[in-house]
């Protein structure tokens, strides 16, 4: 190498540097604007309510407590008492609309992929037309179906409703799964003895997992997060789901920031959860698609 | 191992014929080449086979079942895919098993199975990875595996050798003509590429536009062409056809080129212009066939050299004969030129002649 190709390496070098350290800054600041008012929520909810009005504010509780979640998950009391049920609500609605959405999304999507039939792109393309206006667009519209299929107050009323958000995006992206996997792989299968469904079930469901599950935190989250149709379809209080019932911290004369805090950090562990867990898969159905080539 | 026949065999989709009434019998042992061009229905005629897509008329029997109407899993044979379609979320040895257990078979019969085929193919090393992990020509083999343990009735290949790199191609295609000597297996084999044809079959049915065109041994394919598209499809280089017209003259008959020159025909090959349905003839010619000179010589035409291909040991060239392009061969020692006039001397015996109507072979 001659003198001035060391220096231009040496450059080179210098710029893809200087790249990957305003790209870590980046992040770094990134990570700070998603992290802080975790952080804030966390330390909140563990003051008195006296602590948490300081001016100026106590970066760290004096006394710190976890009397506010006690008096959340103490099912004597009558703040516990109702949270659990808000949050067993949240976690039946929330399931039962995953669970319905794969068991729906995935053959749909299948059928999407690999089989012409009369109506098939218009068929597609409705599925997407929803996902084209925003969700409020279809709150009193959907309200006054429920209303007219005795659903009000129910979850069920909730589970359509989420599925009719979750289901476009689900099959959208299950669809893509299935496109990228060999149809060899089935005829093989088939060959080798595998009926239809066998053939479908053992080897391209498998393979479809990672699609399968990321859809399912989807469509979890989404579930689990919702809240102006909640708050619109179910006014009894045994039904609520947690960000309704959540409200009930914003009392007429004063707000218990503590105890919102505590219930808000508690309603976000099983979703954190779901993501570390399942994070792994997640990132590789958005980025890899389901077979390497 | 059994025959399998294909009894006037379609498949349309709406008028698009993609199989149009295909008949053949492969016989028992029998290596069947399907070869053809991309789209002339080959792949299509297997997968009617194999039962992976419903046949629009016709009908299919393996040793003496119909299977026309039978789920691919029925039908008792087995298929190596081009992009071998091995599981990629299982293991060798579980790609290998998968057959054995969907037939029900107890698990030490499936394993002692599976290490058989594994010892054949030389892959026992290989059982505990996964597909990704293995090389092209290792898939290549669990895949063939795959297909043997089974002992089917038939093994349907699909282009299996046209991911594989040229060297490796060559050293599989003789693994697989090892493989169907020492199974004595009843193999139907689509490629698009004619030399393996030539090469692996026992016969093979050569399809163009849906249609089966000529089914025989190699050697009367590559020798008796029936018409003008399996000329020109099968060897290498291709057989040269040249459009002339025919003239009889004092009791001679010579094909005439539009540039003025004529070649006057041997009895044999008067009497089979003769049968043409008008005066349009075409003539082929093998480049093993013709003799080249560079000056007149009773006999031969008038052409202009387009290229010259030396490949070492023999010499390729094209040259311009009444507009068409003849492909030649001489020795390394004879000198070409491009653009250089010579004169092409066609062996009277081995020449061919096609009706420029129909395309099909004049013959006796």
């Amino acid at each position: 190498m001659t003198t001035m190709e060391l220096s231009a390496g040496a450059a080179k070098r210098r710029g893809a540097g200087g790249w990957r350290w305003s790209g870590r800054i980046f992040l770094a600041v990134l990570v700070v604007f998603t992290v802080v008012p975790m952080v804030w929520m966390f330390i909140t909810s563990l003051k008195t309510g006296f602590a948490a009005m300081q001016y100026p504010p106590q970066w760290w509780p004096a006394e710190p407590t976890l009397e506010n979640y006690w008096r959340l998950v103490d099912p004597n009391g009558s703040v516990g008492r109702d949270f659990i049920q808000y949050f067993w609500n949240s976690v039946w609605v929330s399931t039962i609309t995953t669970v319905l959405a794969v068991v729906v999304a995935v053959p749909a999507a299948y059928a999407f992929s690999r089989f012409r039939f009369p109506g098939r792109n218009f068929l597609f393309f409705a599925v997407l037309l929803r996902n084209m206006f925003p969700a409020v667009v279809f709150l009193v519209p959907l309200f006054i179906l429920m209303k007219a299929l005795g659903l009000v107050n129910t979850h069920g009323s909730l589970v359509l409703t989420y599925l009719t958000f979750g289901l476009p995006l689900a099959i959208w992206l299950l669809k893509g799964f299935y496109d990228n996997i060999p149809i060899q792989l089935e005829q093989a299968a088939r060959i080798d003895g595998a009926t239809r469904f066998q053939a479908f079930f053992l080897i391209v469901m498998p393979l479809s997992t990672p699609g399968i599950i990321a859809t399912s935190i989807y469509s979890f989250i989404g579930a689990w997060n919702e809240y102006i149709y909640a708050y619109t379809f179910l006014t009894r209080h045994d039904q609520m789901t947690l960000p309704v019932g959540i409200q009930r911290f914003f009392s007429e004369n004063a707000t218990d920031w503590p105890g919102l805090m505590a219930a808000t950090f508690l309603m976000s562990i099983p979703v954190v959860v779901l993501f570390l867990v399942l994070q792994r898969y997640f990132v590789r159905a958005l980025t890899e698609g389901a077979v390497k080539h | 191992m059994a025959q399998v026949i294909l009894k006037d065999v379609v498949k349309n989709y709406g008028d698009v014929f993609a199989v149009n009434h295909v008949s053949l019998t492969v016989e028992d042992g029998e290596f069947v080449a399907l070869v053809g061009p991309s789209g002339c229905g080959k792949t299509t005629t297997l997968n009617l086979v194999a039962g992976l897509i419903p046949m629009s008329g016709g009908t299919v029997s393996i040793g003496d079942r119909d299977v026309t109407d039978l789920d691919p899993k029925d039908r008792d044979i087995a298929m190596v895919f081009q992009n071998y379609a091995l599981y990629p979320q299982k293991s060798v040895y579980k790609n290998l098993a998968f057959p054995l257990q969907m037939r029900k078979l107890p698990s030490a019969e499936i394993d002692k199975k599976v290490r058989d085929a594994a010892r054949t193919l030389d892959i026992t090393h290989l059982l505990e990875r996964k597909p990704r992990e293995l090389s092209g020509g290792q898939q290549q083999r669990v895949a063939l595996g795959r297909a043997l343990v089974r002992e089917p009735r038939a093994f349907l290949m699909d282009e299996p050798l046209s991911n594989l790199d040229a060297k490796l191609r060559v050293q599989m295609r003789s693994e697989i003509k090892r493989f169907h000597q020492d199974l004595n297996a009843t193999i139907i084999y689509v490629t698009h590429d004619q030399l393996e044809a030539v090469t692996m079959s026992d016969k093979m049915a050569v399809m163009n536009g849906g249609y089966l065109q000529q089914y025989d041994s190699p050697a009367n394919v590559f020798g008796n062409p029936v018409n003008m598209f399996v000329a020109s499809f099968v060897g290498s280089p291709a057989m040269s056809l040249i459009p002339l017209t025919a003239s009889t003259s004092g009791g001679t008959t010579s094909l005439t080129s539009p540039e003025g020159w004529s070649m006057p025909l041997s009895d044999a090959n008067a009497r089979k212009a003769a049968k043409a349905t008008s005066s349009k003839i075409v003539l082929g010619a093998r480049h093993s066939t013709i003799k080249v000179h560079k000056s007149q010589v009773p006999g031969s035409v008038p052409g202009k050299v387009y290229t010259v291909e030396p490949t070492g040991d023999i010499t390729f060239a094209q040259v311009f004969v009444s507009g068409a392009t003849v492909n030649v061969s001489v020795e390394p020692s004879f000198q070409l030129r491009p653009d250089e006039p010579v004169f092409l001397e066609f062996d009277q015996n081995r020449l061919h002649l096609f009706d420029g109507e129909t395309e099909m072979a004049l013959t006796l």
